[in-house]
């Protein structure tokens, strides 16, 4: 123990491996929480093996009452589940996963060796750097940042400890019962004993050296080369995924609703330029067009309308070239939520973060991904037209020579209704929203939508009436408040049965403005649903949602700040979010080329500074020599008074206030005594002389022992002020000035003399 | 304690303890460090407790200390016979006046040797040992005040553990030293040859110092200031003696204030005001070492006596000073 510091107060044996102890359980319970968002099935094990490592924390006496057989029995057990669990459900990460859980538990419910404490750091780095891989998300990143913070100390404190170990007479023969150290732990105590020990220099070393680790990795990210770790392990094959969400090519009536529960984050938008966001924006990701007793579906023949899947990472869209700068918008799709991609509109490119393999319909503006991605897809977009129309040359086309034999294009998105009395009804309702007469397709969606919305309220839980037919026609026959499901299946069916083709899209509306990260946060809560209508007068397909308050309804158009204003987010979660997109954008979007930007930037911004700071330098040295030759006046004279003024009156507030904070940080900690400027200055002197005594009589002439810093006086007033009572203190200004001549005058002599 | 001693008191102090210093060489040679101790425990107003061969001069320490002082001395020679009336005294009946009359023993004195303690019984060693602690002897509901100042000197050998009793450690609390004379230096110790004659009667000494001046040293050394600091340091070895694995138990509270006492005692005699953590790191091993044991199992005395040192010269070394 004394080899390890001779100076400070030192935690005993008991208490390092109490230290260590609890530093393990701290490290499982990290790797552990991984468990939470890495989507495997392993719930169980997790919470059981969250509750051994806490109890075994509370009662570390715990693991001694454990039979001896179970240890014996472990290995066995633990492989045999493995197997039993690879053979059972044949995924091998997940499989992976569970057995690290189940032996970090293991670890947990006996007493550790040095061997075992290794293992535990190794067997949670392991898990953390699996969800890591799989997820990329920034829990990892926070979790990583901690578990080395704590994996450092655990690893100093079993160094301490095993060198500790090494310096104690052996014990002859383990004892049965739980070892010395756990029957006396006391948590609280061993906290205030581990700060009284921990003063400022070691809880700077550790910062530093923690802050030395971090660094050190964000240079080796920069530095090496960028490739896709998830990609090239093929880890996301080895896990199945599903969606937690219900963007899938079938909605039925209601599923909508889970959705809008959860208010996790499901995509963050970059935007080049503000101006360019539409008052109420459509992330449409899908369209609907079967329908079928209460169901929308994606139908086939859509379907067919995709490009057969190709692998790519850019992708030539359907909008024409702008002029001015272009607009980037460069969207992070979490995980988990489709593999839709959502779209404002068309584009004019779309860039991949790397190559996707997908399918692509470029008249639908449906982007479908072959698989649901297991990480944060990152994508740019280029010159997007986000506005309420979709122009379709392709079916405009069909539509106007739709007297030919129907093809399976389009039918599905006019054809309505099978049952003659549902269809009758849908008759009758469609005439009293639309009226008699034929309109134009806009007309019929303006005035179907007021209608709907002036017979139905809104509401997340809606009852549709009971009774036969179809469902949709018996809730629009009602009065019945319903979601935006109903609103648009509604609105397709009364525009299909006045003979538009209708569909319905969905997708998420809205979203909130991170005021601190400048992006577009949208939340899975803001999933909806609305319909689109196909006007045969410009030939594009017009946003349509019933849903849309009416005052916005020409708001459309309005753009950029002032629609932004109405959508600041400043909340706590919001400052949360903007340090996920600081993830985003600068540590998952990074590839190549903003590694080579990010280097340049570098490298410009040394050569910058430093090529600046020549310049200043030169620049002053220029001036000092024209003020020097400049003749002398009054206004010099007062301009040096002040500049004195000045360094004097700094000087003043140093020395009443910043010296002794800056004293107090420095002097190691005292106890409780409050501390005093005085009794520390002296007590500095008094140490600055015994050093230059020692270096005095060290310098092998007793000469300087004899004549040296030993001036009696001196020290007597030095220790008055030091330890003596405050009412016979001399004055202490002259006590250090006269210490400040002994101590030049011991240096002097003892330099001569060596 | 108040926070200031008129420089004029400290002068007065240091003219008396260099009278009693300079008197007490005179048949102390080459004994310095120990006359020192002796002050310090003095002026503490502690007792002592000297462990060494016999023939190395502690009676002649006590003697010549006694002597300096203008007070009044007494020996006991303890042995297993003695009792305890012995050493405190007895009532017996006088015909004369038709009653008990309390007939004072040796223990009334204002220092009192007590010659190889540890030869007597349990029972005469815990008479005095409450003589000790509160100044006074009670006999029969009756409570005798000894002379004020009070010290004791008791002996006892070390080597000689035949038929001794060895003194419990609750009583080792009470004396607030333990010193070792050890044998003189050379030169120091053939001036001794030239120069004793035996008893120590013949010793031609004088008192230089008044027992009001005694009593004054003791209440000025109460006021010698100790900064919070060095409390902090003394508190600091006193823990770090009760969390250390190598004693079986760690240093009492009063082996605390004892070490305060004897810390402000030592700053007197070397014409302080206050006290520095020097002197605290001085009087650590006289006052901690008879108070503490070991945890394990040692062959004999003086191998103890070598380790306790040996931990506490380690546990000193290891709490920084108060910069």
């Amino acid at each position: 123990m004394a080899s390890i510091s001779p100076r400070r107060p030192q935690l005993t044996f008991e208490e390092l491996l109490q230290v260590r102890w609890l530093l393990g359980g701290a490290l499982t319970l990290l790797a552990l929480w991984t468990v939470f968002y890495m989507d495997i099935e392993a719930w169980t094990l997790m919470g059981l093996a969250t509750a051994v490592t806490v109890a075994v924390l509370v009662w570390p006496t715990l693991p001694s009452h454990l039979p001896g057989w179970v240890h014996t029995a472990a290995f066995p057990a633990i492989v045999a589940f493995f197997a039993a669990d690879l053979w059972l459900y044949t995924e091998v990460l997940p499989a992976m996963v569970r057995l690290d859980v189940l032996l970090l538990l293991y670890r947990n419910v006996g007493y550790r060796q040095r061997r075992d404490d290794l293992q535990v750091v190794v067997l949670g780095l392991f898990l953390i750097v699996v969800a890591g891989v799989l997820t990329v998300s920034l829990a990892f990143a926070a979790q990583i940042l901690i578990y080395t913070g704590i994996a450092l100390a655990f690893l100093l404190t079993l160094t301490l400890s095993e060198a500790a170990a090494t310096t104690r007479p052996p014990v002859s023969a383990p004892p049965a019962g739980p070892p010395a150290w756990a029957t006396q732990v006391q948590w609280r105590q061993l906290f205030r004993r581990v700060t009284a020990v921990a003063d400022w220099r070691v809880v700077l070393t550790g910062g530093l050296l923690f802050v030395g680790v971090v660094l050190i990795s964000a240079l080796l990210f920069l530095a090496i080369p960028r490739f896709q770790l998830e990609n090239s392990m093929f880890l996301d094959r080895l896990i199945s995924k599903r969606s937690k969400s219900g963007f899938s090519d079938t909605i039925r009536i209601g599923e909508v609703t889970d959705i809008q529960q959860d208010t996790s984050v499901a995509l963050s938008v970059d935007v080049t330029d503000r101006a360019q966001i539409p008052a109420a924006p459509y992330w449409r990701m899908l369209v609907l067009d079967q329908y079928d007793n209460g169901t929308f579906k994606f139908s086939a023949g859509l379907r067919r309308e995709l490009s057969g899947p190709r692998t790519t990472s850019v992708l030539r869209g359907e909008a024409k070239p702008r002029l001015g700068e272009p607009v980037f918008w460069t969207f992070y799709f979490e995980s988990g939520v489709s593999r839709y991609l959502p779209l404002l509109g068309h584009f004019e490119e779309l860039r991949f973060r790397e190559a996707q393999n997908f399918r692509f319909a470029t008249t639908l503006g449906v982007l479908e991904l072959r698989e649901e991605p297991v990480t944060m897809t990152a994508y740019r977009v280029e010159g997007f037209n986000p506005g309420p129309t979709l122009p379709d040359p392709v079916f405009a086309q069909r539509w106007r020579n739709r007297e030919r034999p129907a093809t399976t294009y389009w039918t599905p998105q006019t054809r309505t209704l099978t049952g003659e009395t549902d269809r009758a009804t849908l008759t009758r309702l469609m005439r009293e929203a639309a009226g008699e007469r034929a309109v134009p397709a806009t007309e019929f969606a303006n005035r179907a939508k007021a209608w709907l919305r002036q017979r139905h309220d809104y509401t997340l839980s809606p009852r549709i009436p009971p009774g036969d037919g179809d469902p949709l026609v018996r809730w629009m026959a009602s009065r019945e408040a319903g979601h935006c499901e109903l609103f648009a299946g509604s609105f397709v069916l009364l525009a299909r049965s006045a003979g538009f083709p209708a569909r319905v899209a969905t997708g998420f509306r809205g979203g909130t403005w991170n005021a601190y990260s400048n992006n577009f946060t949208i939340r899975n809560s803001d999933a909806h649903a609305w319909a689109e209508i196909f006007d045969e007068v410009s030939g594009s397909w017009l946003r349509a949602d019933p849903l849309e308050a009416p005052t916005n309804a020409r708001a459309e158009e309005t753009r950029g700040e002032a629609s932004l204003a109405a959508r600041m987010d400043r909340s706590w979660s919001a400052r949360l979010d903007s340090l996920r997109v600081f993830w985003y954008r600068r540590i998952v979007n990074f590839d190549q080329r903003s590694q080579a930007d990010t280097m340049k930037a570098l490298k410009t911004a040394t050569e910058d500074s430093g090529r600046r700071a020549r310049l200043a330098l030169e620049d002053t040295m220029r001036r000092l020599k024209e003020w020097f030759s400049s003749p002398w006046d009054a206004k010099r004279l007062a301009g040096i008074c002040a500049f004195v003024a000045a360094i004097a009156g700094m000087h003043w507030v140093w020395r009443e206030f910043g010296r002794g904070y800056w004293r107090r940080m420095r002097t190691p900690r005292r106890g409780t005594r409050a501390p005093d400027p005085i009794r520390d200055e002296a007590g500095r002197w008094l140490a600055r002389l015994a050093e230059a005594e020692l270096a005095a009589t060290e310098s092998r002439d007793l000469a300087v022992r004899e004549i040296g810093v030993g001036a009696p006086p001196v020290i007597g007033d030095l220790q008055r002020l030091r330890f003596g009572s405050r009412a016979t203190w001399p004055p202490p200004e002259r006590v250090f000035r006269a210490a400040r001549q002994a101590l030049r005058e011991s240096r002097r002599r003892a330099k001569v003399r060596r | 304690m108040s926070d200031f001693v008129p420089a004029a008191q400290i002068t007065e102090a240091k003219q008396a303890l260099d009278r009693l210093r300079n008197n007490m060489r005179v048949t102390i040679r080459g004994k310095d460090d120990v006359i020192e101790q002796v002050l310090v425990c003095l002026v503490a107003g502690g007792h002592l407790l000297i462990e060494d061969l016999p023939g190395v001069g502690k009676t002649t320490l006590a003697y010549s200390l006694a002597r300096s002082m203008d007070c009044a001395f007494s020996r006991i020679q303890f042995t297993s016979d003695l009792l305890p009336s012995d050493v405190t005294g007895v009532a017996i009946y006088d015909e004369t006046v038709k009653e008990f009359v309390f007939k004072k023993g040796p223990v009334f004195a204002n220092v009192v040797l007590a010659d190889e303690i540890n030869r007597a019984t349990p029972k005469t060693q815990s008479a005095l040992l409450e003589v000790m602690d509160r100044a006074r002897v009670t006999v029969d509901g009756e409570a005798h005040a000894v002379g004020t100042p009070f010290m004791v000197f008791a002996t006892q050998n070390p080597v000689d553990y035949e038929g001794t009793f060895p003194l419990p450690e609750s009583q080792m609390d009470r004396f607030l030293m333990r010193l070792r004379m050890g044998y003189p230096e050379a030169t120091d110790e053939l001036e001794i040859l030239r120069t004793a004659r035996g008893g120590y009667d013949g010793i031609p000494l004088n008192p230089v110092v008044t027992r009001s001046e005694i009593l004054s040293l003791q209440s000025l050394a109460h006021q010698i200031f100790v900064e919070d600091s060095v409390l902090e340091y003394i508190l600091r070895i006193v823990t770090a003696t009760r969390t250390e694995a190598e004693f079986r138990a760690g240093t009492s509270v009063r082996g605390g204030v004892a070490l305060r006492m004897a810390a402000q005692a030592r700053a007197l005699v070397h014409h302080r005001d206050f006290v520095l953590p020097e002197d605290v790191t001085e009087l650590v091993a006289p006052i901690f070492a008879h108070r503490l044991a070991l945890a394990r199992q040692t062959s004999d005395a003086l191998e103890e006596r070598r380790a306790v040192s040996a931990v506490l010269k380690r546990i000193v070394a290891s709490i920084p000073h108060p910069v």
